[in-house]
């Protein structure tokens, strides 16, 4: 909104300033660690969301179970591309071995891993890629990415959609703030994976907002009355659409498929009251992280891309990935696990 | 004063731009799609504005002082926040309604006195409390949302009377309160005074500062209200972040009229820029209007109610 977009800007502003009060990290403590093992330093998205606070727990868990000093530092917000920036800056002047980082986008953080780079520290690239672009004219180069495949995700749910509507029809897609990377690989993929008789009709932003997306819901079961089924961008949209279905009395008609898998999600997959979700696994994506610090510590090749885990969770598997999570109920492939044995 | 002379006072038009924007979008948009006007979508909008008819009710109260409460929506988020611990602890459902417009309520009353005794501006004060309610949400639940089902919140949330959903008509006595408290009563008279002539209020014996705590107070305790409407119509108290109400509740204000340099107001006026705020999504939404387009359109309609208010003036 025009008018009030100076308060936006103003706002972040605020929060990134208040935010720079932190202690900025643990250097003191690893400083005088063994040179075999790494002093890890990670940067990663706002902590105001589930999905960064389980790759948090996933970060922390290895470290302990690798008995490697890690400093974890997160941005205040999903949107605080700036204060994630400085928090990168902050601890590249510290004595790190190893960098792993999760930028808000691609490029917000190249500067600061361009000084890294220089200095010839590793630098492990997690959950959103460093723009390829950007980084090679920086001279950045991530000893390598892990991370999700947002597409595949959509694809994924796509192809689920698919099966729980044999006979087609109309579908619409609720999606993250507009123009968001994340939101837009997964929208994209769904198109990809779902079957030529399945159609989307429109396509909506719901700025990532429960409530909203609660709205929107409903604004579009209106418009289209014909809808059988919403894929929606991330669980937490995914709920407020359920509920929209059950306020409209349409529990079961029709479909909603998210993304994520947060336990609350899991929990409504289990109820039946959203019909299924695409699980992506920020504890292993932190878990590979710093299992990549160590491989490289102990003078190892990473491999350059890593896929994390993506499973569809329904009714018949949600008994199974409320047990196991944060962690993927099914088998995946971990190739750090055999570099650090 | 007389119709006609109403009629002819600048100031009136002003207030009533958000109404003429509104009656317009109103007619395209029927024009263009008959189901927005069916009694279903009615309703849905009419719910859907609920929260912000709230906030723009509470906002209006302190820029009818000529201030401005930055906080409001994160006030809301850390009043559903405290619904949801004491909800989840046991409490009731009575209890935790009261804990969340209390602890909104207090963090509004510490906005006012900061501002009123430390005589900092208003902008200052409330960017800050922007910050650390929502720090606080995030601190009290762990970044977590809490899942709340509660069967008198979801009645709350789905039931009403014909067309209007029970929340819109909390919403609608809250403006009608608000109304009756800024234009018959001495506090109604005493507040547009402090924000219209400050000096001049004082000089009358009128305590501004009392004004500028009580103005955040309520703002405060309007956004706890909306706090324990937004769990009800999600069905979790979230720590998120909910920017998008705070700039919904000042653009209504600004459309409905009210002058951001104080003293001068309507409650209808807001009540109406929040209906038309929601109404011109909810319209988009029902074209198919794509969503890269959606907050041009919010953003142009805005100004340019803005700069009809501005050429009544």
């Amino acid at each position: 909104m025009a008018v009030v977009g100076a308060l936006v800007a103003a706002g972040a502003l605020a929060l990134a300033s208040c935010g720079s009060g932190e202690p900025a990290g643990t250097a003191g403590q690893t400083a005088g660690a063994t040179t075999a093992a790494p002093r890890i330093a990670a940067v990663i998205k706002g902590l105001d969301n589930p999905f960064f606070q389980t790759m948090k727990q996933g970060i922390d868990e290895q470290a302990k179970t690798g008995g490697v000093q890690v400093t974890v530092q997160a941005a205040n917000a999903i949107t605080d591309t700036t204060g994630q920036a400085d928090k990168l800056d902050g601890l590249a002047g510290q004595d790190f071995s190893c960098y792993v980082v999760n930028p808000i986008s691609g490029t917000n953080l190249v500067q600061g891993l361009a000084k890294l780079s220089a200095l010839g520290k590793t630098v492990v690239n997690i959950d959103s890629p460093v723009d390829a672009k950007a980084a090679e004219s920086a001279g950045v180069e991530p000893a390598t990415y892990i991370g999700t495949d947002n597409a595949e995700a959509g694809a994924l749910a796509g192809r689920r959609m698919g099966e729980l509507l044999r006979g087609g029809g109309q579908v619409a897609v609720v999606g993250g703030i507009a123009g968001d990377v994340t939101s837009g690989a997964r929208v994209e993929g769904f198109q990809r994976g779902v079957p030529a008789n399945i159609k989307v009709v429109q396509t909506v932003a719901a700025n990532w907002e429960r409530q909203a997306a609660l709205t929107a819901a409903t604004d579009l079961m209106r418009a289209h009355p014909e809808l059988k089924g919403f894929f929606v961008a991330n669980d937490d949209m995914g709920l407020g659409v359920a509920r929209a279905v059950a306020n409209s009395g349409k529990a079961g008609q029709v479909k909603v498929i998210s993304v994520d898998g947060i336990k609350d999600a899991l929990e409504a997959v289990k109820a039946g009251t959203l019909d299924g979700t695409v699980a992506q696994y920020p504890y292993t994506i932190g878990v590979m992280g710093v299992e990549a610090c160590q491989a490289a510590a102990a003078g190892k090749r990473l491999p350059p891309n890593v896929k994390a885990p993506v499973e569809m969770v329904t009714k018949d598997n949600a008994d199974q990935a409320l047990a196991a999570t944060p962690k993927p109920f099914g088998e995946y492939d971990d190739p750090f696990k055999a570099l650090i044995q | 004063m007389s119709v006609a002379a109403r009629l002819k006072d600048p100031a009136f038009w002003a207030e009533w731009a958000a109404l003429a924007g509104l009656i317009a979008l109103v007619i395209v948009f029927q024009a263009l799609n008959p189901t927005f006007l069916s009694p279903g979508n009615i309703a849905s909008m009419l719910v859907a504005a609920a929260i912000l008819i709230i906030l723009a009710v509470g906002q209006t109260f302190v820029i009818a002082t000529a201030g401005i409460d930055l906080s409001i929506a994160s006030v809301m988020t850390m009043g559903a926040v405290a619904f949801g611990l004491s909800y989840t602890a046991g409490w009731g459902l009575g209890p935790a309604c009261l804990l969340a417009v209390a602890a909104a309520g207090v963090a509004g009353a510490v906005n006012g006195m900061i501002i009123a005794w430390g005589k900092i501006a208003d902008f200052i004060v409330t960017l800050g409390m922007l910050s650390a309610a929502s720090g606080l949400a995030l601190i009290l639940a762990d970044g977590k949302p809490v899942t709340i089902v509660d069967p008198v919140l979801l009645r709350l949330s789905t039931g009403g009377f014909g067309i209007f959903g029970w929340t819109f008509l909390i919403a609608l006595a809250v403006a009608v309160i608000a109304h009756v408290a800024l234009f018959r009563t001495r506090f109604g008279t005493h507040l547009l005074a402090t924000g219209g002539a400050p000096e001049s209020a004082a000089a009358m014996g009128i305590s501004t500062r009392r004004i500028k705590i009580a103005v955040y107070s309520i703002s405060g305790a309007l956004a706890g209200l909306g706090a324990i409407l937004l769990v009800a119509r999600v069905g979790a108290a979230e720590p998120a972040s909910n920017t998008s109400f705070l700039l919904n509740s000042v653009a209504a204000v600004v459309l409905g009229g009210v002058s951001l340099f104080g003293g001068r107001g309507t409650i209808v006026g807001p009540v109406i820029g929040a209906l038309l705020l929601t109404a011109l999504v909810n319209g988009l939404t029902l074209l198919g209007v794509a969503q890269f387009y959606q907050p041009l359109a919010v953003g142009i309609v805005v100004v340019l109610a803005a700069l009809m208010t501005r050429f009544q003036k």
